[in-house]
């Protein structure tokens, strides 16, 4: 049995690390990505696409932000920057997971911030995509000034 | 024309419109209770006028214009680094643009450096940042 402690400035490690449950990438992932960010392009969307059929190359970038979520309980939070390195073509078929590190942490105008890199690789271990992304932590009680 | 031949530094590319409906957002991110994405009264609750996109999806966006640009061969070196300067909620309408800042060798094939950003539907910046991919 894991204890999922809250997430808090305080409680989070600079070095600490997180990885994701395994996933199957399916056509129907895809299809539903494609619905979701409007982009029906043949090549992400014909198996028979000259190549072979791909995901969109950010389809599993949720994997990679959601690795906070297997350790703590996230109130709340927002995305502040996100930058991919493409390394290779994630495939339907493809066993893919995310690993991060967490390789920073700062307050800046008051507000809480951490920065995690990690990768995303398929069953073999190749990595896929690259890269690090800073979220803003959203302490519990208290409200994000929405513009 | 090859790409490479194709892309001059100060081109625009061809923008990109996006409808950010409930819908989608509910897709892109899955309903959970508790989530400024797709809970109305926990967006309200944490600050927010309504439910808000991912800003993820504003990376899609940029994606699309690289893929747009450069087909299959960006998701094999491509590159893509982003800002999520503003909130963008369900209801808003985003045109995503991409300028070309710079082309350079590498190895047989050429980089094509882009800059790239969103606006909202009242003009305003949500997102910004560079992407860059090689020819084909």
């Amino acid at each position: 049995m894991t204890d999922f402690p809250k997430l808090t400035y305080e409680a989070l490690t600079v070095g600490e690390e997180f990885v994701s449950d395994t996933h199957l990438v399916t056509p129907e992932d895809i299809e539903a990505y494609a619905f979701a960010v409007d982009d029906h392009q043949d090549l992400f969307t014909d198996p028979s696409a000259a190549g072979g059929q791909v995901a969109h190359p950010t389809l599993m970038a949720n994997q990679a932000l959601h690795l906070r979520h297997t350790k703590y309980i996230v109130h709340a939070g927002l995305h502040a920057k996100m930058e991919f390195n493409f390394v290779e073509p994630v495939r339907p078929g493809m066993r893919v997971r995310s690993r991060g590190r967490v390789i920073d942490k700062y307050e800046k105008r008051g507000r809480q911030y951490m920065v995690t890199e990690y990768v995303t690789e398929n069953e073999r271990g190749t990595a896929l995509v690259r890269g690090q992304f800073t979220q803003m932590l959203i302490p519990e009680g208290t409200r994000h000034a929405g513009r | 024309m090859p790409v490479a031949d194709a892309v001059a530094v100060g081109q625009e590319l061809p923008s990109l419109q996006k409808d950010l409906s409930q819908r989608r957002i509910d897709v892109y991110s899955g309903v959970r209770p508790r989530s400024i994405h797709t809970d109305e009264a926990w967006a309200h609750a944490k600050g927010f006028r309504t439910t808000l996109a991912q800003g993820m999806m504003s990376t899609a966006y940029a994606s699309e214009l690289m893929t747009r640009l450069l087909g299959a061969s960006f998701l094999a070196g491509g590159t893509l680094s982003m800002a999520f300067v503003r909130p963008v909620y369900a209801g808003d309408r985003l045109t995503v643009h991409g300028l070309v800042k710079e082309t350079r060798r590498e190895g047989a094939r050429t980089r094509v450096v882009v800059e790239v950003w969103c606006e909202n539907q009242h003009g305003e910046k949500t997102a910004a940042g560079t992407a860059s991919g090689l020819t084909p």
